[in-house]
């Protein structure tokens, strides 16, 4: 699955799959170094919450991403299926308090519109990256019309507790986020499903060539991502108590830059879900840290941009790359 | 020869791509530009507010107000919305120009402050008329563009930004830290705001300290980041967080609720929108500003179409009332009851009733 060039030898291969985990415990040492703070129990919580709805996010994105395409439908789809479950919940705008059984149906919807993205994208053979960005724009779309540019109010005690709750003083969306990574785990390693996403992403050519349902496997991919982002939609719902078409306004390049930065290639076939794992939480403790070391607000952004091209360019194996595009 | 023919590909190809992009952009606006339907036409007019995207609340009572105006004259009115994409807003722009005829009243908070000379030359050159809102290079005034540019207006920053400081001192009592948050650092109402913020901290002669300002780029989300690193790095030395929009201050909100201080670090915000209304009435937000975006969406129409109509003769009026500034209510624990009960209301005979003054030039 994730074969080492003989020519670089075990080692390198084997820093390579480490290097985001080293450039995470770098960072930690580094900040912790600056502001003891930093490895409080209390910051622990902190970025944990901060993380658990880019780490949702990243399982859908993962997947996609591993099969070499795109997905830029993430900020539409978190929109919509947000602004869908304010609704169903007790809100101050329509009648509707289905409580947590809202949750379901919101990333229902998002579900689809992963299909939707799929479909359009096999059946019209047109590039992933123009079909969800299409798709993104859409939900925002329709997030827009149905709100008409007001922000819907939750008050229903139930479902921010999907935010708010602790369980053994861990946040409930922590809890969430940790069985969206099993579940995301165990597709990619306990189902054909997942190998064949690895297949198709490394190879497409050969894939078709040993059998493998190409179409079908990108479609029911793009479908699953999209309830992990209908599930990240509820989330941001749940934590700002609200829903409004510009909830999910920077998640999109947070989350590919988390994907990227753990390690997992653009080019396809190459990395996993616990990669994004840990690119979450380098992107999160990176930010964290700037403001708890004091770095000025304008260098910050330069740091920040500086520090992920260096993840990436020491986590990306690019002796089995031909070409860099 | 050949050189020439490359480069018409290179062109080609950068033109393809953006093509693309702002197709792809227009997909996602249908949903929102929706034009409102037309009703029975009693004047020659057309009205047309345009502004970034309906999306948000405070322009999407903008579009509003322009819809409310349009409706009392009976005139037919649409709705542009640029979607931050300048070249958009001012290609809607001539576009609706050339269907009108020219017989164009137009309210526009440009995309972008370069964008209003050009939108400006465009409508002067079509015989329309046009206010500004907000965005506009400090040197286009409209007085140099008689008759066609009505009117700018905007909101002084500083002293609203100056006086939901001091609410938010007031309410913790007017000594301690407090943390700010910016919008987008090269923004004008984020300077303003925090120059305000600066003035309101250097009157209390040290007693309030500005422990750290992060610009959240008017974002809910990063907001709420910055605001949980915040309280690591400074504990309970926070007292209040000054937010440069509501938006992010609700972002600052919800972070200080996982940390079970909603309610007992306050918040202010600007902008006057419904969730920080509703803060306030909780004890959470200590004040906001509001703007009053259904008047500046009416009034933007209002004074031209006056104009329009002869019934005043913009070029012999005051330049108070071509480049001038609105009134911001502040809303706090003590006046959010009457600002519920008694929302503002808009006259529109009373073209500069709510007018305060001409606009400043600080820089």
């Amino acid at each position: 699955m994730k074969p080492v060039s003989v020519s670089n030898g075990n080692l390198l291969g084997h820093w390579r799959r480490w290097a985001p985990v080293v450039v995470l415990l770098a960072l930690c040492i580094l900040i912790s170094l600056f502001n003891g703070n930093f490895l409080t129990f209390g910051n622990f919580i902190r970025l944990l919450n901060s993380a658990a709805i880019p780490i949702v996010l990243c399982m859908g994105a993962t997947f996609i991403i591993l099969m070499g395409s795109i997905d830029l439908s993430i900020e539409g789809v978190v929109a919509l299926t947000a602004v869908i479950v304010s609704l169903l919940v007790l809100n101050d705008i329509s009648p509707y308090a289905l409580s947590l059984w809202a949750v379901p149906i919101a990333v229902a919807v998002g579900g689809m519109m992963g299909l939707l993205n799929g479909v359009l994208h096999i059946k019209l053979k047109t590039p992933s990256f123009m079909t969800t960005l299409g798709v993104g724009f859409a939900g925002v779309g329709v997030a827009t019309t149905i709100l008409g540019g007001t922000t819907v109010r939750i008050s229903d005690p139930t479902f921010r507790f999907l935010s708010l709750g602790r369980v053994l003083e861990i946040p409930m969306a922590v809890w969430i986020a940790a069985v969206a990574v099993a579940v995301a785990y165990v597709i990619q390693e306990r189902t054909r499903l997942g190998r064949w996403l690895y297949a198709i992403g490394t190879d497409e050519m050969t894939a078709r060539h040993a059998g493998i349902p190409i179409e079908r496997t990108r479609i029911l991919i793009f479908g699953i991502a999209g309830l992990f982002y209908g599930l990240g939609g509820v989330l941001a719902a749940a934590q700002f108590g609200q829903g409004h078409a510009l909830i999910s306004q920077g998640r999109l390049f947070t989350t590919i830059t988390a994907v990227v930065v753990g390690g997992t290639a653009l080019s396809g076939g190459v990395g996993s879900v616990i990669n994004s794992v840990i690119g979450v939480f380098i992107v999160v403790v990176l930010a964290n840290g700037l403001v708890l070391m004091g770095v000025e607000p304008y260098v910050q952004q330069g740091v920040q941009g500086l520090l992920i091209i260096a993840a990436v360019a020491l986590a990306l194996d690019r002796s089995r790359l031909d070409v860099v595009k | 020869m050949a050189s020439k023919k490359t480069e018409t590909v290179n062109v080609n190809a950068r033109l393809n791509r953006r093509t693309i992009l702002k197709g792809a952009a227009a997909l996602g606006v249908f949903g929102s530009s929706f034009p409102m339907p037309a009703i029975a036409q009693e004047t020659t007019w057309t009205l047309a507010n345009s502004m970034r995207s309906v999306a948000n609340p405070y322009h999407a009572s903008f579009a509003k107000g322009g819809a409310d105006f349009a409706k009392s004259i009976g005139a037919t009115y649409e709705t542009l919305a640029t979607e931050g994409n300048s070249e958009k807003g001012v290609s809607d722009i001539r576009a609706l120009l050339q269907r009108t005829g020219g017989k164009l009243i137009l309210n526009v908070d440009p995309n972008d402050s370069p964008d209003a000379r050009v939108i400006v030359e465009e409508v002067k050159k079509a015989g329309g008329f046009v206010v500004t809102q907000w965005n506009k290079p400090d040197d286009l005034h409209p007085w140099d563009f008689d008759p066609n540019y009505v009117a700018h207006m905007s909101f002084d920053g500083v002293p609203t930004a100056e006086a939901i400081a001091n609410e938010l001192f007031k309410a913790f009592g007017g000594e301690g830290g407090i943390v700010a948050l910016g919008g987008i650092l090269s923004n004008v109402p984020a300077i303003e705001r925090k120059l305000g913020l600066d003035n309101a901290i250097a009157k209390t002669n040290g007693k309030v300290t500005l422990l750290d300002f992060q610009p959240a780029d008017w974002n809910e989300q990063k907001a709420f980041d910055i605001t949980q690193a915040w309280l690591t790095r400074f504990g309970d030395q926070v007292k209040g967080v000054f937010a440069a929009n509501d938006g992010m201050g609700m972002g600052a909100l919800e972070a200080l609720r996982q940390n079970g201080l909603a309610g007992k670090v306050p918040v202010v915000g600007i902008d006057g929108i419904d969730a920080a209304v509703t803060a306030i009435e909780a004890g959470e937000f200590a004040g906001t500003v509001a703007w009053d975006p259904i008047w500046t969406g009416g009034m933007g129409l209002a004074i031209p179409y006056a104009h329009a109509t002869g019934k005043i003769d913009i070029t012999k009026e005051p330049r108070e009332h071509r480049e001038f500034y609105g009134t911001g209510i502040i809303v706090s624990k003590d006046t959010v009851a009457d600002y519920k009960n008694n929302p503002p209301k808009v006259d529109y005979n009373d073209l500069w009733g709510k007018a305060t003054g001409q606009i400043q030039y600080r820089s």
